[in-house]
């Protein structure tokens, strides 16, 4: 403060990892890894300075503070500052830090995970399963007096298996979750549960037919399907984003930017989910928000430095992957409200389309809104009912015209099993997503097969 | 801490993890500074510099696997995890082609040249912003429809790398890298469109301007506007640079030895078989001079090399790490990629289209109806299968010309049948990070719009 910034920030770090690999049926590999540091933040106006380091002794903090007020052009005074701590909420209480459980249960696990998935079907010829695990302390105090620690577990058990049919046909499965879960959650969401739904996946697809390229009516079941969600307006609605003009959801406020149907909470307060906080990375709680309710756009999402330059409040959206990055504006757990029509009823209403059973991964250009996402399980819809496997298949459309076409809302709501990832400026963070069952009509699936009207 | 202190560290580690029981140790450790800005308005937005290191540290009691890292270099700290180490390998499975690279596949490093350049690791603070201040005056200097930034930014990083091993191995390098960054926004009619273009090198005096950065990524936002579907159909398809080294490095993906193995690869039944036309030559180069992924020894030791992947049309190699070698029954070529927090896997070094004698134009003018990309989304090849769609945007060819701007599709295909089709390769190669392609022409794939 001594250069005269407007606001100094410390974030102390600690993150212990564990995990677990398991290929051809043998434990490949049992590892640990320890990552600590402390990163510093200077805030003078618009400009921001960022210094960090893994050494945490005085003269690291020290030099780490200076190098980060460079920024800085005005006259100050060094002084200190009065830290009060921020009593905070518990949304993921565990019975103990998964950090603490042996690695010898988690081994366990991937050993049962790769049982399961070769006993389900003998075409079933790789399985990879895995661990990870993760226990982080963080520690936030700025000059505005605030004062946060955390706690947050993590951990996830993933399988993928890869399905041989005939004539060198493959076809790949993969299914996991977890979440900020004690390690007995693994006692109803078992090994063999994760195992045998990867390899469903994989022996579903053998002989899979081609999809045909064009505009379909689209069906998305209900859960994981929610990265639709994130990739299609979520992204959009992130606070750096709206400010400096770049996402097409820049000024439409109380805009109608979706079909009535469509509601979309962002809510950072779960218990137990993926992107559950109960402080973000800059030590504010985290909340519950609605973005988009019954087709208006409500609000966005807000750190505290994009709040303060557009003269708003934080929504506890600032997170960052580690104290080597800076916090931005990121999603929690972003999911679509239920509806009011059945799933049955919603696949009996198409004629001819798509149904997406399982997807990839998806990415979203915010600029012009483009999203994909890739479709890793997909059925032909006739007349109301599914019918043969489709391999290939990507959606494709623009964010606000696909939530326009969105014309049926299942009333089965489902989070994703706890295994979502989020990628922004290359720092990735755990999310959550979910939907219920969707009916989109008009969107564009990318194919290999050109159909009639061409 | 000096240099010979983190070499004399990595030696210790080693005879640390011996003296506690391991049969064979390695120690892979990393140190690294960097610094990064990003201009808006002719002001810094955020300049974020950083110092850091860590320590691999990889076992082997009998032939069980071990493995843990940390940033925490205090001596009593080392020690605790070195004995984790030790008592997560006795809890692994015993597994005979785990260890160390085989003595015959190690020896002595080749002459890479210099990776280091003083020049990049005495670069003042305000070169950075300077440069960064004069890419976003170029921007907006370029076309009013540029209505905003992403973001405009510059930085350079010093790296090194210290490995020792109970196989005989001591070895580290240094290496620096400067960048260049732009992504701006052009707005017309309600639309947004963006654009990005990079430069990065190990060389200062090999990286653009400030200004052709700029005016490239102002020229591909700007092109872009007015964007619209085309009808879905099958035609020719090119890629620009940027998007031909994208697939280049998916086919390199799918020459994992690792994924042959399991012939979880669509290239596993493929090796010395005609998988492209004649003119296609890609080659994993290690040594290639001043190359942003260019090392003397791999994740492992392993000297590294140049390997040609596909040569003249033919499938030619795989890439290996030491694991995968021993199990294919084949020797290491030098690929086990990592860093101090993960395991050696297999990865690439620099990778290189070889290029071709037409120019980019000459490549167009020969199409009557195709689509010209520059942009895509999506993860979209999938190496298992061979199943390669991804969303597309550019312009629209038409008698030989670009034409209209294009967004919402996809391009679709199996790599397979790609690679055959694969009838023009373009004299423009270049560098965006450690991969090298020029503009690339598919004879015809199916495009999905309307």
């Amino acid at each position: 403060m001594e250069r005269g910034a407007d606001f100094a920030e410390v974030y102390v770090e600690r993150n212990e990892f564990t995990a677990v690999t398991l290929e051809e049926d043998k434990v490949k590999s049992a590892q640990n890894g320890l990552s600590q540091g402390v990163g510093v933040r200077v805030i003078s106006g618009a400009k921001v300075g960022y210094a960090y380091s893994d050494d945490l002794d005085e003269e690291a903090l020290f030099r780490a503070a200076r190098t980060a007020a460079f920024i800085a052009h005005g006259g100050g005074s060094e002084r200190s500052f009065q830290v009060t701590r921020t009593p905070l909420p518990t949304f993921y209480r565990l019975d103990d830090h998964l950090a603490a459980v042996e690695v010898a249960l988690k081994r366990d696990l991937v050993v049962r995970a790769n049982k399961a998935a070769r006993a389900y079907d003998k075409r079933i010829k790789q399985v990879m399963c895995s661990w990870a695990d993760s226990t982080k302390q963080v520690l936030v105090a700025n000059t505005l007096g605030r004062l946060a620690e955390d706690t947050q577990d993590l951990c996830r058990l993933s399988t993928m298996v890869v399905a041989e049919g005939k004539k060198d046909e493959r076809r790949t499965g993969s299914f996991g979750g977890g979440g900020r879960v004690s390690f007995k959650h693994f006692d109803t969401f078992t090994p063999e549960l994760v195992a045998r739904e990867a390899a469903r996946q994989a022996i579903a697809g053998l002989g899979a037919a081609d999809a045909e390229a064009g505009q379909q009516t689209v069906v998305l079941a209900p859960g994981w399907s929610g990265i639709l969600l994130h990739e299609a307006v979520g992204h959009g609605l992130e606070a750096d984003f709206i400010r400096k003009g770049t996402s097409l959801f820049t000024g439409k406020l109380g805009q109608k930017v979706a079909s009535d149907l469509v509601t979309v909470i962002d809510d950072g307060t779960m218990a137990n989910a993926r992107g559950s906080l109960n402080v973000d990375d800059e030590g504010n709680a985290a909340q519950f928000k609605v973005l988009i309710e019954r087709g208006e756009l409500k609000g966005y999402m807000y750190d505290s430095l994009n709040a303060k330059l557009m003269g708003q409040q934080t929504t506890g959206s600032g997170r960052r992957e580690s104290f080597k990055h800076l916090p931005m504006p990121r999603m929690t757990n972003t999911y679509l409200a239920p509806g009011e029509d059945t799933p049955e009823d919603i696949l009996r209403s198409v004629d001819k389309g798509v149904y997406c059973a399982n997807f990839g991964g998806g990415q979203v250009d915010i600029t012009n809104g483009n999203f994909v996402f890739e479709v890793s399980e997909a059925y032909e819809i006739k007349k109301g009912k599914l019918g043969r496997p489709l391999k290939g298949v990507t959606l494709i459309g623009v964010g606000p015209e696909a939530l326009k076409n969105v014309s049926k809302v299942g009333n089965d709501p489902k989070p994703d099993p706890g295994m979502g990832t989020c990628g922004k400026d290359g720092q990735s963070v755990p999310v959550g997503v979910g939907l219920p069952t969707l009916r989109i009509d008009n969107m564009t699936v990318g194919g290999t097969k050109v159909g009639g009207a061409r | 801490m000096s240099a010979t202190n983190y070499e004399a560290l990595a030696k210790k580690i080693v005879a640390r993890a011996l003296k506690r029981g391991a049969r064979q140790a390695e120690a892979f450790l990393q140190v690294g500074r960097s610094a990064d800005v990003r201009v808006r308005d002719g002001e810094i937005e955020d300049l974020t510099q950083a110092t850091s290191k860590g320590v691999g540290v990889r076992v082997f009691v009998t032939n069980r696997l071990g493995f843990v890292w940390t940033s925490d270099f205090d001596p009593s700290s080392l020690d605790t995890i070195i004995d984790r180490a030790i008592a997560l390998a006795q809890m692994s499975a015993p597994n005979p082609l785990n260890g160390l690279p085989d003595q015959d596949t190690l020896g002595k490093f080749p002459d890479v040249g210099a990776l280091y350049d003083e020049e990049v690791a005495s670069l003042p603070p305000d070169w950075k912003i300077n440069a960064s201040i004069e890419m976003e005056k170029v921007i907006k200097a370029f076309d009013p429809r540029i209505t905003a930034m992403d973001s405009v930014g510059a930085g350079e990083s010093v790296s090194e790398v210290y490995l020792a091993s109970s196989a005989g191995v001591h070895g580290s390098y240094q290496g620096t890298s400067v960048y260049l960054y732009a992504s701006p926004v052009a707005s017309e009619n309600g639309q947004l469109q963006t654009s990005y273009w990079y430069d990065a090198k190990r060389f200062f005096e090999d990286l653009a301007s400030p200004e052709s950065v700029a005016k490239k990524a102002a020229e591909r936002a700007v092109r872009l506007l007015g964007a619209k579907k085309v009808k879905s159909q099958k035609c020719p398809i090119v890629l620009d640079p940027t998007m031909a080294a994208g697939f280049i490095a998916s086919i390199a993906g799918a020459a994992n030895g690792d994924a042959v193995f399991k012939r979880s690869s669509f290239l596993a039944s493929k090796l010395g078989k005609q998988i492209a036309p004649e003119h296609v030559t890609i080659t994993d180069d290690g040594l290639r001079k001043r190359g942003l992924a260019t090392s003397p020894f791999d994740g492992e030791g392993v000297p590294t090399r140049r390997t040609p992947l596909v040569e003249r049309g033919v499938l030619k190699a795989f890439l290996y790490d030491a694991f995968t070698a021993r199990k294919a029954k084949t020797k290491s070529t030098g690929n086990a990629s990592r860093g101090y927090r993960s395991l050696p896997s297999i990865g690439v070094n620099n990778l290189v289209l070889e290029p071709g004698t037409k120019t980019p134009e000459q490549i167009i003018k020969e199409i009557p109806n195709g689509f010209y990309v520059t942009a895509m989304l999506g993860h979209g090849a999938n190496t298992v299968t061979g199943e390669y769609s991804r969303g597309a945007n550019g312009l629209w060819i038409e008698n030989g010309e670009l034409t209209r701007p294009v967004q919402e599709v996809t391009v679709a295909g199996n790599l397979n049948d790609m690679l055959m089709q694969l009838d023009a390769i373009g004299n423009d190669l270049t560098f965006h990070g450690s991969t090298g392609a020029s503009t690339i022409r598919f004879k015809e794939l199916t495009v999905s719009g309307e």
